[in-house]
């Protein structure tokens, strides 16, 4: 093989931990479809060592088999022997992104579309004219990037936003008492924010002005990268994280509200570095990331009873969703549920199985999208099962899949994002 | 290798998607929880019913093609890998609860049944099945009666053995038979069932089978003890039972293990005892409370410096993830680890333990001792690395003489494990040949082609 192995030899620790146990089998949202090995974290760590041993290519298959994984660290959370089965996998992907290079349309996608901000934004605006008939018009999107394509096998999609979020706000915003700040603070949009969902980024913005925290919004931020690098391109990912890191220079903490884009900016520490500078880089920057519900709970310390329900949630059931990538990737669980639960007005109901993967895992529903309804299927069947009114989460990625299929499942529930519900 | 032709019958049969024969695939069903024993087999088959498997093993059969069943692969025998290649039997999408009837106290299952699973849907009812193997994550049905498998609640409850009323078998020819029952007394002949449970796969094919159930315990404690010398925490174990008390779970840790977990996650174990033994009682809360009380009485009487009761299930449950990570702690340690699994009457425990403290000194290697200490069963682990021949060779030896000292003492080279690939030199050195020749002639009767699960046990 006339691979270095490089990006492979960076985890190959962390496949070696592997005991072969077998537990993960009870915890992958994949296998418990599937029932086969090659679903599975002990399956593709096998693999992936018998790749490191030279007994085995990066054979179609192979790709196949390390791409079908929603990477939603269940099996890492419950594994005896604590193997980073996320590691080995996005190294794996890493390594033959870097063997075989990116199939076309990801290439498309990644390389020329979502690393050029300005070019991203056009396509999405290029999609927002075909939004009303992408369920049968899939033929007119084939050149769209990723995720957009996904959205064109049937789904019921959120609408696009006639304006996006970067064009409606200011880059400097003062505390609105006109004080003297408390802090500054960077805010990450996120493309879903910024594209789908600008209300969200809006009302962050004043809910932060309003106590007192000027916040900046750098024109220059980027994707956060999580779709990109977790498919194993690493050189973009690097270059986004240069971007990003770049764009947020003297601010105390970057904040955003997509659980994907809190734990992705925190992690480029875990993935992406190629040397120590970047190591450090990355590391620093991590620090100053918070996700919008710690940032509220743990670091403004907001006296949470004074929290205003907006009045059209007055006298609903909310029920929480746990995104993979806020209590596993982040360990954030109770800081939603402490909000939830101080809204006055609001009931809060626990579902089943409130930690189960939406079945959404980025990229993976492109190529999946029959796996995903049938993942998300056991996740409706949790919301259900509270007769809540609406089902609340912190992450627009698993907001789009939920919307997806409860308006699939006919179910009455309608999606929001924590933040929608406060005054 | 496997007939080319055959793969289209097998197609035919499970259909397309339930055939698997990439690369990528078969390498997945080479291994099981252990880690030394690898063979790709030629195909991967999921069969979803009887009727399936029969046509499969008919042609197997008349093929002379290997077949080695698989439920979960989390046995740590080497059973589960199809060590002369041939076809994979994997049950896992054969795998539905048929029915739980709870004026029988009875489950019937088709093999694939993850145990989790259906204690989850078990406890819906109020009932539950006690065999514990503590692979119950990604254990199946068909594979824990395959290996008479057992845990911690051995203790109280006995093993997979004595809740097996009756089993649906494919015999390697393709007839389908049915033995023992739905009742609970049965003297009908031959006890045909307890051939197949702990046959390993060497026999046929579980396609079907009808579980006894116990109703769920309302209450249950944690008590941890602890002991300046792991011979004492021993000692205890038969102390509480003669003085009345028969826990569902007594749980061995020593030294060198608690430590281990106390870096991986630290939960206030006490890092300078020799030992820790964790009982758990179960049962009506009154009788629950008396068996705590009298366990406690029991270990300070007999040398514990130190006895807790868990206040609440949340520290019950922080004990008991101690324990089950107890294993993880060990394999994270070391490149190799012989992870044995003698028994002993539970008398000779503190002998077996002295005997492994004489041989990590005598041999200059680490031996570590947990286990289900309750019914003797415990699995001192020598931590080796099999690419340092000395080291290594010490370590063999080590292992020779654990083994040899467990018989002596009067038990048995496996508990709980089986036999599989990994004890058949100890198994062929201690087993009576005439016993050999009675199971070989079994095997030859029920399998005259020698297809089912080949290589194994023997």
């Amino acid at each position: 093989m006339s691979s270095d192995l490089k990006e492979l030899k960076k985890i190959e620790k962390d496949a070696d931990q592997c005991m072969k146990c077998g537990f993960c089998s009870f915890f992958c949202p994949v296998y418990q479809e599937e029932h086969t090995e090659t679903s599975v974290a002990r399956g593709k760590n096998f693999l992936v060592k018998e790749i490191l041993k030279g007994n085995q290519e990066f054979t179609p298959e192979m790709g196949e088999i390390i791409g079908k994984c929603l990477l939603c660290k269940r099996c890492v959370a419950n594994c005896p022997s604590k193997t980073q089965i996320d590691r080995v996998v996005v190294g794996a992907r890493a390594q033959m992104v870097k063997d075989k290079g990116l199939g076309f349309i990801k290439d498309f996608a990644f390389r020329k579309v979502m690393s050029n901000r300005k070019a991203f934004g056009r396509y999405v605006k290029l999609a927002s004219k075909f939004q009303w008939i992408f369920p049968k018009g899939e033929g007119n999107i084939r050149h769209l990037p990723d995720f957009l394509k996904a959205l064109g096998q049937g789904r019921h999609i959120p609408a696009i936003a006639k304006t996006f979020l970067r064009d409606q706000v200011e880059e400097v915003n003062k505390p609105q008492d006109g004080k003297e700040p408390k802090m500054r603070v960077g805010y990450f949009m996120g493309c879903a924010t910024d594209f789908i969902y600008p209300e969200l980024g809006k009302k962050i913005i004043d809910f932060l002005t309003k106590r007192g925290i000027e916040v900046v919004v750098p024109k220059e931020q980027n994707c956060c990268g999580a779709a990109i690098y977790f498919s194993g391109d690493f050189e973009t990912g690097r270059k986004l994280a240069k971007d990003n890191i770049d764009a947020f220079k003297d601010v105390d903490y970057i904040v955003t509200a997509c659980g994907t884009c809190s734990s992705t900016l925190k992690d480029y520490k875990v993935y992406l570095p190629d040397n120590e500078d970047q190591q450090k880089a990355y590391e620093e920057f991590g620090k100053k990331i918070k996700d919008a519900t710690e940032f509220v709970v743990d670091v403004m310390k907001v006296n949470l009873d004074e929290l205003k329900l907006k009045k059209e949630f007055e006298g609903k059931t909310a029920t929480w969703h746990d995104p993979c990538h806020l209590i596993r990737y982040q360990n954030i669980k109770e800081q939603p549920r402490a909000i939830l639960r101080a809204l006055k007005g609001l009931k809060f109901a626990e579902m089943p199985n409130a930690d189960l993967c939406c079945g959404m895992g980025g990229s993976f529903s492109v190529y999946h999208y029959d796996l995903t309804k049938k993942i998300a299927d056991k996740k409706m069947a949790g919301i259900k099962a509270t007769n809540a009114d609406i089902v609340v989460t912190a992450c627009p990625g698993c907001m789009i899949n939920l919307i997806d299929n409860v308006a699939r499942s006919k179910m009455p529930q309608k999606v929001h994002h924590l933040l929608e519900l406060v005054e | 290798m496997i007939k080319e032709s055959l793969i289209g019958e097998f197609e035919k049969i499970v259909g397309k998607e339930n055939v698997l024969t990439s690369k990528e695939s078969l390498k997945a069903y080479s291994y099981d929880g252990t880690s030394s024993w690898i063979h790709e087999p030629d195909v991967v088959l999921f069969p979803t019913s009887t009727a399936e498997i029969a046509a499969i093993m008919k042609i197997a059969n008349a093929e002379k093609v290997p077949v080695t069943p698989r439920g979960g692969g989390t046995n740590v025998s080497g059973g589960s890998v199809p060590i002369q290649g041939g076809i994979v039997l994997a049950l896992a999408k054969f795998n539905k609860i048929i029915r739980i009837d709870k004026e029988n106290m009875t489950a019937t299952v088709e093999p694939g049944v993850v145990l989790m699973d259906l204690n989850m849907a078990l406890a819906r009812e109020g009932l539950f099945f006690p065999p514990d193997p503590q692979s119950f994550l990604g254990a199946t049905l068909g594979g824990i009666i395959a290996e008479n498998a057992g845990g911690p609640a051995c203790v109280k409850y006995g093993v997979t053995k004595q809740y097996i009323l009756g089993l649906e078998v494919v015999l390697p020819t393709g007839d389908v038979i049915n033995v023992g029952g739905r009742t609970l007394k049965n003297v009908v002949g031959y006890d045909l069932t307890m051939l197949f449970v702990s046959s390993e796969g060497t026999l046929g094919v579980v396609t079907k089978a009808e579980l006894k159930l116990n109703p769920m315990p309302p209450a249950r404690k944690t008590i941890m003890a602890v002991y300046d010398d792991v011979a004492k925490a021993g000692e205890n174990v038969f102390r509480v039972l003669e003085n009345g008390v028969i826990p569902n779970k007594i749980e061995l840790l020593d030294n060198w293990v608690i430590n281990r977990i106390e870096e991986m996650m630290p939960m206030g174990l006490p890092k300078d005892a020799d030992a820790v033994l964790l009982f758990e009682t179960d049962g009506i809360p009154e009788a629950v409370e008396k068996e705590t009380e009298k366990i406690v009485e029991i270990a300070k009487k007999y040398g514990a410096t130190d006895v807790r009761v868990a206040k609440d299930q949340a520290e019950a449950d922080k004990y008991w993830l101690a324990r089950r990570a107890g294993f993880a702690a060990v394999f994270g340690k070391a490149p190799t680890v012989f992870a044995e699994d003698v028994t002993v009457p539970r008398g000779r425990i503190p002998d077996l333990i002295r005997k492994c403290k004489e041989l990590a000194k005598k041999y200059a290697v680490e031996i570590v001792v947990l286990g289900h200490a309750g019914d003797g069963n415990l699995h001192p682990s020598i931590l080796t690395d099999i690419k340092n021949k000395d080291h290594y060779d010490r370590a063999v030896k080590a292992m020779d003489e654990i083994i040899e000292g467990a018989v002596e003492l009067g038990g048995v080279i496996s508990g709980e494990h089986g036999i599989g690939l990994e004890k058949q030199k100890f198994f062929r050195k201690i087993e009576n040949p005439k016993v050999i020749d009675i199971m070989k002639g079994i095997k030859a009767l029920v399998d005259p082609n020698n297809i089912m699960n080949p290589g194994k046990i023997w």
